[in-house]
C-alpha cells in the first residue's frame, strides 16, 4: 500500500542496496515523434507502432554497507540506465531496487546547473534537489566554496566559468552531502591535476567512512583500485558478478580477445586483398605472355611462308 | 512482511500485532511523505528567487521594470482604444469609469495567467538536465513558475496602486478602501486556475513540442474573448449576434477573475464615493421640485446596486473553477507522469 516507503526496507539488514532481477523496456519509435503534426500524419499513415527495447535483462546484484561496486562493460550496454534506476529517478519494468541512506548521483556533473545563475544560487538550488534545507546549507556553504576553491567566482554567473571550473562546484557539492551511497558515472577525470589528487583524497576519505559506492567506468586500473565487487553487463545481460580481479580479468580478457578477433578479420581481409591482387596480376601477365607468344608465332607463320 | 500473510485463520493477537505494525508502517510512511514535502517546498522556493533574480539580472532597470512594463502596455492600449471608441460613435466603453484603471486591472489579471501558463508550458522539457539526472518531483517545475508570475503580479499591482493614486488626485473618482485586501481572497483562486493549465500544458509539451504555437494563438484569442479593453456591457442592445457573443464571454473563466478583481480594486468604492453626491442631488431636487426627481432616484438605486461588492457566490465560483482546472491538470500529469523521462 506504502510503496514508495517501503523500497527502504532491506531483505538484509547489512545490505545498503538490493537490485533484483531488474528489467528495463524502452519503446523507441524508427523516428522521434515529438509534434502533433508528425502524430496526426503517422495516425492517418498507420505508421505509429513503436519498437520495444530490451535495455536490461534480469539485473541482481547486492552492495553490502563500506563496499564499492564497479560496472563495467561497453558503451550502451546499460551501465548509466542501471545507475538512473538504483538512484529511482526512473522505475524499471519489472524487477524491485531498494536502498538505505541517502543516495547522491554523481551523473554527469554540473547537469544540473542553470548558467544564467550565479555560483551561490546554483550552490543553493543544487542543495535543495539534494534534500538539504537552507539553514543546513548555510554551514555547508563555506566548505564547499572551500574544497572547490572558487572563493573569487561565486557571486558571477556560471555561463562565465570554464567547464572544469564547473565541474569543480558539481564535484564539491555533490560530495558534500554526505551521503551513505555516492553514484559515481564517468566523472573521476575532471579538473586539473591538482583537483584530482583532491577528489581521490576525498574518495578515499569516504570509503574510510563507509560510504558505498557504484562506479561507472572504463578505466578498469581505476575500478580494480576502487572497488570490492564488479558487474559486467554486455548486451544488457550479466556476464560477470563477483569479486572485482576476477570479473576484470575476464573483461579483459574479452576485450583481449575482441581485439584479436578484429585485428585478425583485418588481417585476414589484407591477405585475400593481397591474394586477389597478386591473383589478378599474375592473370595479366599471363595474358601479356600469351599475347607476345601468339605475335611470335605469328611472326614465325609468316617468315614460313615467306621462305615457302 | 505483515501483508503478505496469507492465513486468514489469524488469532485475535496476531490480528492485533499485525494492526499495530499496518499502523508503524503508515506512521513511518508518513513521515517518509512529510520529508519529501519538505524538500520540494525548499526546491520551489530555490526556484522562484532564481526565476525572478534571473529575469532582471540584464535588465538596467531591474525589478522596476515588472512595475513598469504593465503601465506602459496600459498607455498604449489606453491611447489606442480611448480613441477609436471615441471615434465609433462616442459611447465611453466602460459607463464612466476611469478607462485607465479599467484596462490595467484586466491586464494584469489576464497578464498573470499569460505568464504562469506560457513559461510554465516548455518547463519540463527546459529542465531536462536537473529532472535526468536528479531524484525530483516533475510538478515543482510548473509549481515555481506560477508562483514567480503570483510575484510578479504583486510588483504589477504597485503599478495599479500607483495610477489609482494618480487617478485620485486628478479626477477624484478612484477611492481607496479596504475592498482592496479582497484581492488576496481571489488571487489563490487565480493561481490554482493557472497551475491547472499549466501542468496540463507541460505535460502536454513532453509529447508535442508544436503544442507552443497553438497555445500561443490560443492565448490572443483568448485575450480578446476576455473584457480587457471592452465592456461585456457594449453587447446589450443589439441582435442575435451581440447576445450569442455575451454567452461566450460568460463561458470564458477568465472573464469571473477579471470582473472580480476590477469589482474589489476600485469599481465598488469609486461608486460608493458617488452615493453622497447623488444624495446630495436628490435632496436638492427634492428641496426645489425639480422634474428628473425620479430620474435621479432610479440613479442612486443604480449606484447603491453596483456599490454592492461581490458575495460569496462570486468567490465560490472563482474557486470552483480554479479547484476544478487543477483537479484535472493533477490527473492529467499524473497519468501522463511515467512517460515524461522517455519523451524530454
Amino acid at each position: 500500500m506504502f510503496k514508495s516507503h517501503k523500497k527502504h526496507i532491506m531483505k538484509n539488514s547489512e545490505n545498503v542496496i538490493e537490485v533484483e532481477n531488474v528489467c528495463m523496456d524502452f519503446y523507441r519509435r524508427d523516428e522521434k515523434v515529438d509534434n502533433l503534426k508528425e502524430f496526426f500524419v503517422r495516425l492517418v499513415k498507420g505508421k505509429l507502432e513503436r519498437k520495444k527495447e530490451r535495455i536490461l535483462e534480469n539485473i541482481s546484484f547486492e552492495l553490502k554497507k563500506g563496499e564499492s561496486i564497479g560496472l563495467i562493460g561497453h558503451n550502451g550496454a546499460g551501465k548509466s540506465t542501471l545507475l538512473k534506476i538504483i538512484s529511482n529517478i526512473i522505475e524499471p519494468t519489472e524487477g524491485t531496487v531498494r536502498t538505505h541512506g541517502v543516495i547522491a548521483p554523481l551523473l554527469n556533473l554540473g547537469a544540473g546547473f542553470d548558467y544564467e545563475a550565479t555560483g551561490k544560487e546554483n550552490v543553493y538550488l543544487n542543495g535543495a534537489i539534494l534534500g538539504y534545507s537552507k539553514k543546513e546549507l548555510e554551514h555547508k556553504y563555506k566548505e564547499i566554496v572551500e574544497f572547490s576553491e572558487l572563493e573569487k567566482h561565486m557571486n558571477i554567473p556560471l555561463k562565465n566559468y570554464s567547464s572544469g571550473m564547473v565541474a569543480r562546484l558539481g564535484f564539491a557539492i555533490a560530495i558534500d552531502v554526505e551521503p551513505q551511497i555516492l553514484l559515481v558515472d564517468e566523472i573521476l577525470s575532471v579538473g586539473d591535476e591538482n583537483f584530482r589528487r583532491k577528489c581521490a583524497d576525498k574518495i578515499d576519505e569516504l570509503r574510510r567512512k563507509g560510504v558505498s559506492f557504484v562506479i561507472v567506468s572504463h578505466n578498469i586500473d581505476q575500478v580494480r583500485k576502487l572497488c570490492q565487487k564488479a558487474l559486467w553487463i554486455e548486451n544488457s545481460h550479466v556476464r560477470g558478478y563477483g569479486d572485482v580481479n576476477e570479473v576484470c580479468d575476464r573483461y579483459e580478457e574479452y576485450c583481449a580477445d575482441i581485439k584479436k578477433k578484429a585485428e585478425q578479420a583485418k588481417r585476414a581481409a589484407e591477405v585475400e586483398k593481397f591474394a586477389k591482387a597478386e591473383a589478378e596480376a599474375e592473370a595479366k601477365a599471363e595474358e601479356l605472355l600469351s599475347a607476345v607468344l601468339n605475335e611470335n608465332s605469328t611472326a614465325e607463320a609468316v617468315a614460313e611462308a615467306e621462305n615457302k | 512482511m505483515s501483508n503478505k500473510v496469507e492465513n486468514t485463520n489469524l488469532t485475535t493477537e496476531e490480528k492485533a500485532e499485525l494492526k499495530a505494525e499496518n499502523k508503524a508502517e503508515f506512521r513511518e510512511w508518513l513521515a517518509f511523505q512529510k520529508k519529501e514535502f519538505v524538500k520540494n517546498v525548499n526546491i520551489v522556493k530555490q526556484l522562484v528567487l532564481r526565476s525572478i533574480k534571473v529575469q532582471y539580472r540584464n535588465s538596467v532597470i531591474g525589478v522596476f521594470w515588472t512595475i513598469l512594463n504593465p503601465l506602459l502596455n496600459m498607455l498604449v492600449m489606453y491611447l489606442v482604444f480611448s480613441s477609436m471608441f471615441q471615434r465609433s460613435g462616442g459611447a465611453t466603453p466602460t459607463d464612466g469609469e476611469t478607462y485607465a484603471l479599467y484596462l490595467l486591472c484586466g491586464n494584469i489579471v489576464f497578464g498573470m495567467m499569460r505568464t504562469a501558463t506560457f513559461q510554465s508550458l516548455p518547463s519540463i522539457v527546459q529542465n531536462r538536465g536537473l529532472l535526468t539526472k536528479n531524484k525530483m518531483s516533475y510538478n515543482v517545475f510548473p509549481l515555481s513558475y506560477t508562483l514567480s508570475a503570483v510575484v510578479n503580479f504583486g510588483f504589477s499591482f504597485i503599478a495599479l496602486l500607483g495610477v489609482m493614486l494618480f487617478v485620485r488626485f486628478f479626477s477624484g473618482q478612484a477611492v481607496f478602501s479596504f475592498n482592496i485586501f479582497l484581492v488576496l481572497v481571489a488571487l489563490p483562486a487565480l493561481f490554482l486556475f493557472s497551475y491547472g493549465l499549466s501542468l496540463v500544458l507541460s505535460a502536454m509539451y513532453t509529447f508535442f513540442r508544436d503544442i507552443k504555437h497553438f497555445y500561443n494563438v490560443f492565448l490572443t484569442l483568448w485575450m480578446y474573448l476576455t473584457p480587457i479593453f471592452y465592456n461585456i456591457n457594449m453587447f446589450d442592445n443589439a441582435g442575435f449576434s451581440a447576445s450569442f457573443m455575451k454567452t461566450v464571454i460568460k463561458l470564458n473563466p477568465m472573464y469571473y477573475f477579471v470582473e472580480y478583481f476590477r469589482d474589489v480594486v476600485y469599481r465598488c468604492s469609486a461608486h460608493e464615493g458617488a452615493i453622497s453626491g447623488l444624495k446630495a442631488e436628490v435632496a436638492n431636487a427634492i428641496a426645489t421640485g425639480s422634474n428628473s426627481l425620479a430620474e435621479l432616484q432610479v440613479d442612486l438605486a443604480a449606484t447603491i446596486e453596483a456599490a454592492q461588492l461581490p458575495g460569496v457566490g462570486a468567490v465560490f465560483t472563482l474557486y470552483a473553477i480554479g479547484g476544478i482546472t487543477t483537479l484535472i491538470g493533477a490527473i492529467v500529469f499524473m497519468a501522463t507522469k511515467r512517460k515524461f523521462i522517455y519523451n524530454i
